[in-house]
């Protein structure tokens, strides 16, 4: 090189070179400064082509080879396409996009897509210099823009809407991702041709919510196989919380089972908005309109779903009331359950033992599969939960799930309410209205529950039968006054329930259920069919 | 292999900067001219009251411009381009090669990153002036030319039929002449075989392969094969269901008895 020397300035002149038979082919890797890439803090780093948009020729044509192929039929369809002028681009490799990995597995993951146009007006040239001083200038060939990929789980699209919709409602985010993770864990487990279906994003979707907080409130979920509960039980729990923050719980219901069904069977139905079911299920309303068979039938459900959908969102406590369906050997009769005030949710439910078929909103449950899988036991026991859960309407269910008091139960009970409870701890802000009731209900009903573990602030462990000690402080419902009921002449669970009103006992209305299962078990009154419903009576 | 796909990080260890510089598209041009080992021409950095100045000087041989077809334009490039320097910042570049040796092994390894961005910009001249008319001149000619002809064509359509064509199709019509049936039993062993490689078949196909008149095979298919007019649009010939054996295995044992 040559130095000038120059008066007020000093300059050197390199040659500029441009080899001209080079074999490397140079391209330009162009990261975000806001990524922070150090290349020199790199250990070892990978890098390939992304070859996921190649369709291979034969792979999206039918199959080949002697079955169910077509002699010729490769340039039929090539000539058909020609004639109406579809172009399918050419899958060039050097145009995909480039997955850069760095330092290992651990590491992290870019993806260098290649930007247009770069050497349409003007060309790019790398300036090296060499140990002899001169410049070599080398062509660019691509620049790819490399954007560093998430390694941490995102919501799916589907997912991403739900949440929008709840953003005003939802107080603690973070949950958001917990739950779903809670979810994934729950539905793990449990693999169903059903979830396969959907894909494995619904899957997760459907299955996460379900598996974490199984409140049934609609006998829907409990109608389903478990497998099936599954994926309806995620499905509703995708409606519940976007129901439950403002809606009655049994308006929450009666999406759920819309949801339900959506999840079991067609994917027609939409998830509903907020406001969309406003107006339904008044009916549901009272505590003393479900009638024992729903009742009944909700237990045998809650009981066969047990654990696994033992778990719901937090936010659904209410649903959690559903659980009761867990309690298959709940002690509790029917009675029980027709007391609890279940009615919408019982309503819900899916078939009882019996056979009955549910209220309205839950005609469309199958009823089959339900009473198959419920009907185990006898006279399906919702727990004591439903019963609260159904004479707090307003969604202020207590999430205790109605454990059941058999051993199998408890340990599944048990695990679930675990879940629940983290969950619950976890989304404690996130519902507003229900919370201040259901921290209320729980901790009231915590008294009366026995086998669960729950921990004495959220979940709230079904009351298991007969081994929880009423925490009914007030005279109304003891064994004393049920006995001089029944004595009097013969009543159905409902008129017992009817008797001791939550406002007048101060339980909950799943602690009266529970309560009055565990009383009426210690009786052991008789009973008589009395206009196709099932009286109580006693003779002393 | 493990060997593709591994990036050699050498150039990024050693922190090797680059520069990158846009150049103009007559230039690079250009230096695609270069002979020998490449010299296109010079850069002189100099520093001129604290500030860099780089300049680049075309080399003389190099800058005969050649418009359109390769010929010798009367236009000459400009000579001296100095470089805008730019900063690198809001994006970090890397610079990385690919190699694709004979041996099919084709290497990826980190050059360096790039330190400096410059614009090759042609210091305005008269030269560059007429460069620039030339191109616009070759831009603004349209694609398509519309051109008088002074003697009419009359070499496409001749009044004849088309012998090539003609002749051709005599000629294979003889030398096939009438398919002529061959035994049952060889049709249907072409017929099996046929049907072992794909299941539905054309009946132009069929009569393709077996070289058979329609009606005759027809007569064969229908007692071996059904035509279905499936959904999946034509109408195709199948083996009947008792012939067919389609999980992989050889059909030869499916015999018909005459």
């Amino acid at each position: 090189m040559a130095s000038l020397g120059g008066s007020s300035s000093s300059s050197t002149e390199y040659i500029v070179r441009v080899p001209k038979n080079t074999s490397k082919k140079y391209s330009i890797m162009a990261f975000n400064s806001g990524d922070k890439v150090n290349c020199s803090s790199w250990t070892q780093a990978r890098m390939e082509r992304d070859m996921s948009n190649r369709r291979m020729y034969g792979v999206e044509e039918t199959e080949e080879g002697a079955a169910g192929s077509e002699f010729g039929k490769k340039q039929r369809e090539e000539a058909r396409r020609k004639k109406f002028g579809i172009v399918t681009r050419e899958f060039k490799v050097e145009d995909q996009p480039w997955i850069l990995k760095v330092n290992g597995k651990a590491g992290k993951r870019f993806k260098g897509t290649k930007k247009g146009g770069i050497t349409e007006n003007a060309s790019y040239y790398i300036f090296t210099q060499c140990p002899d001083g001169a410049f070599e200038a080398f062509p660019v060939n691509g620049w790819y823009n490399f954007v560093p990929q998430a390694k941490h789980r995102t919501l799916t699209a589907e997912e991403a809407e739900e949440e929008w919709g709840r953003r005003n409602k939802v107080v603690n985010h973070f949950s958001i991702m917990l739950q779903r993770r809670l979810r994934e864990q729950e539905r793990g487990p449990d693999d169903d041709d059903e979830e396969g279906e959907k894909g494995g994003k619904k899957k997760k979707k459907k299955g996460g919510r379900g598996g974490d907080l199984r409140i049934h409130d609609l006998e829907d979920d409990l109608e389903l196989s478990s497998d099936e509960s599954d994926s309806s039980g995620g499905e509703d729990g995708d409606s519940k919380p976007k129901k439950k923050e403002g809606d009655v719980k049994g308006k929450g219901k009666g999406k759920k089972k819309k949801k339900k069904k959506r999840g079991s069977d067609s994917e027609a139905n939409e998830d509903s908005d907020d406001g969309d079911f406003e107006g339904l299920e008044v009916d549901y309303m009272s505590d003393e309109s479900s009638s024992e068979e729903e009742v009944g039938e909700e237990k045998a459900k809650s009981n066969k779903e047990a654990v696994p959908k033992g778990i719901d969102e937090a936010s659904e406590s209410e649903e959690e009331s559903e659980e009761e369906k867990q309690n298959e050997e709940e002690g509790k009769e029917e009675e029980e359950e027709e007391e609890g005030k279940k009615t919408p949710v019982q309503m819900k439910k899916k078939k009882d033992s019996s056979g009955e078929s549910d209220t309205s909103e839950d005609s469309d449950i199958d009823g089959e599969a339900a009473s198959a899988l419920f009907m185990k036991r006898t006279p399906p026991k919702r727990g004591g939960g439903r019963g609260s859960g159904g004479s707090s309407r307003t969604g202020s269910r207590p999430g205790t799930p109605s454990i059941d008091s058999t051993s199998t139960s408890n340990t599944l009970r048990a695990a679930a309410s675990k879940l629940e409870q983290g969950k619950r701890q976890v989304v404690g802000g996130s519902s507003d209205s229900p919370a201040a009731k259901r921290l209320k209900m729980e901790s009231s009903s915590t008294a009366v529950t026995t086998q669960s573990p729950a921990p004495s602030g959220k979940s709230t462990p079904q009351p298991p039968s007969g081994k929880s000690t009423p925490s009914s402080s007030d005279v109304q419902l003891t064994e004393e006054a049920v006995r001089r009921y029944l004595i009097r002449k013969p009543m159905t669970t409902k008129d017992l329930l009817k008797k001791f009103q939550t406002k007048r006992t101060g339980l909950s209305s799943e602690q009266t259920v529970n309560v009055l299962a565990q009383i009426l078990k210690r009786l052991n009154p008789e009973r008589k069919n009395v206009n196709d419903k099932m009286h109580f009576y006693l003779t002393e | 292999m493990s060997e593709k796909g591994e990036v050699d990080l050498t150039g990024a260890k050693q922190n090797t900067g680059v520069w990158l510089v846009k150049v103009p598209k007559y230039l690079s041009q250009q230096w695609a001219k270069a002979s020998g080992r490449g010299e296109v021409g010079k850069l002189r950095i100099g520093k001129n009251q604290g500030k860099a100045e780089v300049e680049f000087t075309l080399n003389e041989d190099l800058t005969m411009i050649d418009s359109l077809g390769n010929k010798p334009s009367g236009v000459q490039a400009p000579r001296d381009h100095p470089f805008t320097m730019q900063t690198v910042g809001g994006q970090t570049l890397a610079v990385f090669t690919e190699t694709q040796s004979e041996s099919s092994k084709e290497r990826i390894s980190l050059e360096g990153l790039v330190v400096q961005r410059a614009e090759c910009r042609p210091a305005v001249s008269e030269n560059y002036m007429k460069l620039k008319r030339l191109q616009i001149e070759e831009l603004s000619k349209p694609v398509r030319l519309s051109q008088q002809l002074e003697k009419a064509v009359t070499t496409n359509y001749k009044p004849v039929a088309n012998h090539s064509y003609n002749l051709e199709y005599d000629r294979k019509k003889k030398e096939e002449g009438k398919r002529a049936r061959v035994d049952k039993q060889q049709v249907l062993d072409m017929l099996f075989s046929a049907f072992e490689k794909h299941q539905y078949y054309n009946i132009k196909d069929l009569v393709d392969i077996t070289k058979q008149p329609v009606s005759y095979l027809k007569e064969i298919l229908r007692d071996i094969g059904i035509y279905n007019v499936k959904g999946t649009h034509k109408n195709t010939w199948e083996l009947k269901p008792e012939y067919r054996h389609y999980q992989g295995g050889e059909e030869e044992e499916k015999e018909t008895d005459d």
